[in-house]
């Protein structure tokens, strides 16, 4: 019976409600007149009432463990990963887990590959823009400046000053493309390594002025695959980031450790804290980028308790 | 006739021909600065000194074929290595203390390098740190951590001014603002950056690199 679709178990259930009903009626000496008399109506009554009882007790068993994984689904959040509903026995209700759980998992399969697709696109483009801003823009500002720097000791005392001003603007300029190029491509991570970028990451919260930050980074630790080291960046960046943007903390910790056959990284705030703050938009950018890597990301920030973002990324 | 000093022996290399041919203008401008070999990245630069002596090499970190790094490293190995500067777009404290790691004697961020590398060239010959302003806050601002924390530090004898200018570097701000916050000449402010580092052992390389490793700014 377990095996039946579910149509088919609705269909046999009432079916054999009703066969019950019919012999019941066939085989007792109950009888119905042609105008109905009161105390044949209360045996009709009683008997349609034991009908629609076992009828409902029998629909129950094969449709309320469909209920209850409808609402368990309701609850499942799709950005946590290797979350699978239980199933309960073996029928409709575990079977219908058993597809849902197959689902979610071609899903986040597929969520995964095409996040990982877009997030190293544009990755990519970022690369792409900063290197250019750096290696066209930004040199032929450096020749404007330089060059304007010459002209000034062979112009006129009086056009000096003018000439000096348009000097400051090439600098702004260079200071403006360096600005946007850092933002979009932290150059200190491909050319120093994690280690000087999470330095410098931690260096620029401080220069702020709001928070301490201090920074444990472990020495020797085992060199990672580019795309880890990114993630781990990225990561870092956005935790801190909140905490110089929300946390107003006085002091926050960065730190950077092997544990087993994991790297660990962990920020920590002593700062204000918030329920909210877990599952904030920041939040779930830095959990698509863990999944990326099969990393884990735990958040735990409760009022007045600061915040703490663990990332475990595997080796 | 009186001969003129030696002029400082120059080695340029930077992959960004017009950039060379700014800074090489700039340099020989200044009479005791000569410009007497280029090369468009690490490897020519290396190559370069087996047949040209030079006192100074400038290096770009970012070239092709060989980095800048890569290259200072390379030179630093040699027996009687020039001394080394390091030219840069990337604004970071990083940077410097990685050329200070290479072996260079500073880092000139090339957005004030119509000011300041002229001056970095003079203090590189002299066997001195030119110590790149980004750094120069990071270092003075976990100076002014630990005082604050109250750990024993040799507390340096600053005067009032340099005190002052003290905390304004800690807060990030260049040259040129302290000069216009403290209503001082651009030249005065200068001085009393050389006179903090003197008085706090950040004159040289090695003392640079030493204190960054202390705080815990890079790796050992």
């Amino acid at each position: 019976m377990s095996h039946l679709p579910l149509y088919w178990r609705v269909c046999l259930t009432n079916w054999a409600v009703f066969c019950v009903g019919t012999l019941v009626l066939a085989l007792s000496p109950a009888r119905v007149s042609e105008r109905v008399l009161a105390s044949e109506a209360v045996v009709l009554a009683v008997g349609l009432a034991a009908m629609a009882t076992l009828n409902a007790l029998l629909l129950l068993r094969s449709l309320a463990p469909i209920d209850r994984v409808i609402r368990t689904m309701d609850s499942v959040d799709h950005l946590s990963p290797d979350q699978r509903l239980t199933a309960q026995g073996k029928g409709a209700g575990a079977r219908l887990v058993a597809s849902y759980n197959a689902m979610l998992e071609r899903l986040e399969t597929e969520r995964s590959t095409s996040n990982a697709k877009a997030l190293a696109a544009q990755e990519a483009e970022r690369h792409r823009i900063a290197q250019e801003l750096h290696d066209e823009v930004g040199q032929s500002l450096t020749v404007v400046l330089l060059g304007l720097k010459r002209l000034e000791r062979q112009v006129p005392d009086e056009v000096r000053p003018e000439l000096a001003a348009v000097r400051e603007s090439a600098r702004t300029g260079i200071d403006d493309v360096r600005r946007v190029a850092r933002q979009l491509r932290p150059g200190v991570l491909e050319d120093l390594g994690l280690h000087s970028a999470l330095a410098s990451l931690a260096t620029d919260v401080g220069a702020l002025g709001r928070t301490t930050v201090r920074r444990t980074i472990a020495p020797g630790l085992p060199d990672l695959p580019q795309d880890r080291e990114l993630v781990i960046y990225r990561v870092a960046q956005e935790a801190l980031t909140n905490v110089a943007r929300h946390a107003h903390a006085a002091t926050a910790e960065l730190s950077l450790c092997k544990v087993g056959d994991k790297v660990v990284l962990t920020v920590t705030d002593d700062g204000r804290g918030s329920a909210d703050l877990v599952a904030g938009a920041g939040i779930s950018g830095m959990r698509e980028r863990a999944l990326l890597v099969g990393a884990e990301l735990r958040v735990t920030s409760a009022p007045g308790r600061g915040t703490t973002v663990l990332l475990e990324v595997p080796l | 006739m009186t001969p003129t000093p030696a002029k400082i022996r120059i080695l340029l290399a930077d992959d960004h021909t017009l950039v060379r041919r700014g800074v090489r203008l700039i340099l020989d401008a200044e009479p005791d600065l000569e410009v007497v070999a280029e090369a468009a990245d690490g490897a020519e630069a290396v190559a370069a000194l087996r047949d040209v002596e030079v006192d100074l090499v400038i290096l770009d970190v970012a070239m092709p074929r060989m980095t800048g790094l890569q290259a200072a490293r390379t030179i630093a190995r040699m027996r009687t290595p020039p001394k080394m500067l390091m030219l840069s777009m990337h604004d970071n404290e990083q940077y410097f203390f990685e050329a200070l790691k290479v072996g260079a004697s500073g880092y000139v961020l090339k957005s004030v390098a119509d000011e300041d590398l002229v001056k970095a060239c003079r203090t590189a010959i002299r066997g001195q740190a030119f110590v790149y302003p980004g750094a120069m806050s990071a270092l003075v601002r976990d100076y002014l951590d630990r005082l604050n924390r109250g750990e024993s530090l040799p507390r340096t004898v600053l005067t009032e001014r340099e005190d002052e200018v003290l905390k304004l570097i800690a807060e990030g701000h260049s040259t040129r603002e302290i000069a216009r916050e403290l209503t001082i000449s651009y030249k005065t402010v200068e001085r009393h950056r050389e006179n903090i580092l003197a008085k706090l052992g950040l004159r040289d390389r090695t003392q640079v690199t030493r204190y960054a490793i202390r705080a815990g700014l890079i790796e050992p």
